[in-house]
């Protein structure tokens, strides 16, 4: 959607956030951000009433007092602030980068397009000091960056006590390739590969998420039977994610006949994607305009595998909840709803806790207002909740595939779209990828030209529920929640 | 327990018994050339192209191509936009080379000139086979068995491919291939994503902890060129600047058959992609 921009002082930004958070229930910060380095701006959504606001804050330092300790949602957002814009959050109580280590000089913040405005700089290096646990008995272990399994890299801290885990802290970053200021860079008509590439287990939600971001400020909207290819096209990668997570869950539970063949019924998930698109992960599939030309026939191929498919899983995913052990192992690393809400967590892990948050809902475009099903909600926020979410969710998507390949209709798959991109404008494309709500926000400048592009993944804002499930819990345990939680690490560090 | 026994052998064996079949008509495969002549002055592949993986070479009024399927994603749009049929879509799996020259398709006559300036350099042929002294017989040591770790540096989908070539349809396992939890156990380094610069010295500090004889696979348009992000800040330009990589598997992500592909090249028991020009369509 277009936004309207509206300046908050910088002075009255703590307090501006908290109220309206404290407003009807659901409302949280969606991104806080800066566009070159001269302003924070802000995202705030209301989930109830679709509604999302553009907040934008003038500095006139190069520093501000932290939003932290008003609003735990903005902790990461502000630790993000001071990496690639120089911009220092005083007082904040976990500063420390995000995304830029030290093989970065100090002295280098890749998305400041503005000469600082003390003259003085910048003091704080790049090193990154894990907080330590004192007592006698307790040790640390570090894993990664490179991990033992087939999995991105990111660094692990653990402080233990015997078996029992005291503290954890992360370090990402390690995936840093400098997507967002690429964006910037790049014709706007190839941003959409390097969004897809962003994240690209969420390629189909990033590419609708620029494509609705970008729609918005030209003004166009796609013609129905492309909205329904992308309405597919996004859940089927819900629909193949949820299952390769449940599979490792199972694998992680030591429950090997059930992960293998949750495999191949993955397989068979993305054969759904190429069979609409070419491509396993439907690259180059969504653009902004449409999508690109499908075949027809095809049509009837993917309902008769999509239903084939319902078929097979029903039994096999009952084998993971029918397992006493499986689930006596799942019953634990909880979250708490009040937690997930301060950090403002999202997706599956907050829907985990009882949280009824769904952008299929809340932020419905395309064809969703027709097709949203059910919002999916556990009870516990443990690990048992979280694949009791996936589960349903499995099954609602697969309903969902099915009721749109009844109701395409024929026609174009593609609009006419303008060469250029209108000046001075702000737009925000919010999707429900697997993961959790998606939000690209990009601003123009005065000659069209994209001046920033801001991608924020689920993971960003859930990276913390990894700490917070696994505090008390034992370091034996920590792949299976690991799992279940099942961030990205690039879609976090872009 | 015997519910579960039930389901499994009730589902039978799902493993795909010839290895890289030829690909159905809705993949869509990476670009190849063919003979038809390109118009001159056209460069509707090379403005389409997002990461600049193909060139135009107009002299004297011919045109001729030249693509880096090592820099290719895969798009399609090349394909789409070529009015004179000279950019073509191939339908293969088997996309593995163990040259990173081979990844250069031309149209030229003069194949070497045109490889040296799309690549601005030329990388020595690392053979594989193994290695010095007692044991250098010549000979692939690794053509019953390969170990492979995997390090990971962007955005997942090659990795989730090479998760998938281990499951039962495509059982890289069959052919004696485990992924392994540690370097100290690894035949070969298998490298996804485009190795920014906070992976590069935990890439090479893997690679250095692998007993010889070792191999290095890049896996994926990113490990070979940087795909869509090379020549950024974060210098995240692929691994084949970084390690000597003896075996390139293009794609983005690859399909888990082409991984198989590049596998049983690196085990010299399927042959590697060559580049070649189709016939054209009259």
């Amino acid at each position: 959607m277009k936004l309207e921009k509206k300046i908050v002082e910088i002075g009255n930004l703590s307090q501006s956030i908290r109220s309206w958070m404290e407003g009807p229930s659901g409302r949280r910060l969606g991104l806080l951000t800066s566009i070159d380095g001269g302003q924070l701006a802000t995202l705030m959504l209301d989930p109830q009433k679709s509604v999302v606001e553009y907040w934008e804050s003038p500095l006139k330092a190069d520093s501000y007092r932290s939003l932290t300790l008003m609003v735990p949602q903005a902790h990461w957002h502000e630790r993000v602030l001071w990496d690639m814009f120089g911009i220092t959050p005083e007082g904040h109580p976990r500063m420390k980068h995000v995304l830029l280590h030290d093989v970065y000089p100090p002295d280098f913040f890749p998305l400041r397009k503005i000469p600082f405005f003390d003259s003085k700089g910048f003091s704080k290096d790049r090193s990154f000091n894990f907080l330590e646990v004192r007592g006698e008995g307790v040790y640390e272990i570090p894993v990664g960056p490179i991990h033992a399994g087939v999995i991105e890299p990111g660094h692990f801290r653990f402080s233990c006590f015997g078996e029992t885990i005291l503290n954890l802290e992360l370090k990402l970053g390690y995936v840093h390739r400098g997507v967002e200021k690429r964006l910037t860079e790049l014709p706007w008509q190839k941003g959409r590969f390097l969004a897809e590439a962003a994240a690209s287990d969420t390629a189909a939600a990033n590419a609708l998420a620029h494509a609705v971001a970008l729609e918005s400020i030209m003004g166009i909207e796609p013609t129905a039977t492309a909205q329904h290819f992308r309405t597919l096209a996004l859940e089927m990668e819900r629909l193949a994610m949820h299952i390769i997570d449940l599979a490792g869950m199972g694998t992680d539970t030591g429950y090997l006949g059930f992960a293998q063949n949750m495999s191949r019924l993955r397989g068979k998930a993305l054969g759904l994607a190429h069979n609409l698109s070419g491509s396993r992960f439907l690259r180059a599939f969504i653009l902004p305009g449409g999508v690109r030309n499908v075949d027809t026939s095809v049509l009837a191929k993917i309902k008769k595998n999509a239903r084939e498919l319902k078929a097979e899983l029903k039994p096999l995913i009952g084998f993971l909840h029918e397992s006493q052990i499986a689930r006596e192992r799942m019953e634990i690393a909880s979250i708490s709803r009040s937690l997930a809400n301060e950090f403002g967590m999202v997706g599956i892990v907050a829907r985990a806790c009882g949280i009824d948050y769904d952008c299929r809902q809340s932020f419905p475009h395309g064809t969703y207002p027709n097709f949203a099903p059910p919002v999916t909600v556990g009870l516990k926020g443990d690990i048992y909740s979280r694949a009791q979410v996936r589960t349903g969710e499995i099954f609602t998507s697969l309903d969902v595939i099915d009721a749109i390949l009844e109701n395409i209709a024929d026609g174009p798959t593609m609009v006419s779209v303008p060469e250029q991109l209108p000046a001075d404008t702000y737009g925000v494309g919010i999707v429900e990828a697997f993961r959790g709500e998606l939000i690209h926000f990009v601003a123009t400048d005065s000659d069209g030209k994209i001046v920033r592009y801001n991608i924020n993944d689920p993971s960003h804002n859930n990276w913390t529920a990894v700490s917070i499930a696994i505090r008390d819990n034992l370091i034996a345990d920590f792949p299976l929640c690991n799992k279940s939680l099942a961030l990205s690490y690039s879609g976090n560090d872009l | 327990m015997l519910k579960l026994l039930n389901y499994l052998l009730s589902t039978g064996i799902q493993t795909v018994i010839d290895p890289c079949p030829t690909p159905d008509n809705e993949w869509r495969g990476m670009p190849a050339l063919t003979d038809a002549q390109c118009g001159s002055g056209c460069n509707a592949c090379v403005e389409v192209c997002p990461t600049g993986a193909i060139s135009v070479f107009d002299e004297s009024g011919k045109a001729d191509v030249a693509l880096d399927l090592g820099a290719c994603i895969q798009c399609g749009l090349c394909i789409d936009q070529c009015p004179t049929g000279t950019i073509v879509e191939s339908k293969t799996f088997r996309v593995a080379t163990n040259s990173r020259e081979d990844l250069v398709l031309t149209t030229s006559a003069a194949r070497a000139e045109k490889v040296a300036a799309v690549l601005g350099r030329i990388t020595p042929l690392r053979k594989v086979v193994v290695a010095d002294g007692e044991l250098d017989t010549g000979k692939n040591l690794f053509t019953e068995s390969l170990h492979a770790r995997v390090v990971s540096t962007g955005c997942s989908s090659c990795d989730a491919e090479i998760g998938a070539s281990g499951n039962p349809v495509f059982d890289l396992e069959r052919f004696g291939v485990h992924i392994v939890a540690s370097p100290r156990f690894a035949d070969a380094l298998f490298v996804t994503g485009p190795v920014g610069k906070a992976m590069q010295n935990p890439l090479v500090r893997c690679y250095g902890a692998m007993p010889e004889p070792r191999l290095v696979v890049a896996v994926g348009t990113c490990a070979i060129s940087g795909g869509m992000h090379k020549g950024g800040y974060a210098e995240a330009n692929g691994a084949d600047s970084i390690l000597p990589v003896n075996i390139f598997i293009p794609g983005c992500p690859p399909h888990p058959w082409s991984i198989v592909h590049g596998v049983r090249v690196a085990m010299g028991k399927m042959e590697p992609y060559k580049p070649q020009i189709l016939p054209g369509k009259k």
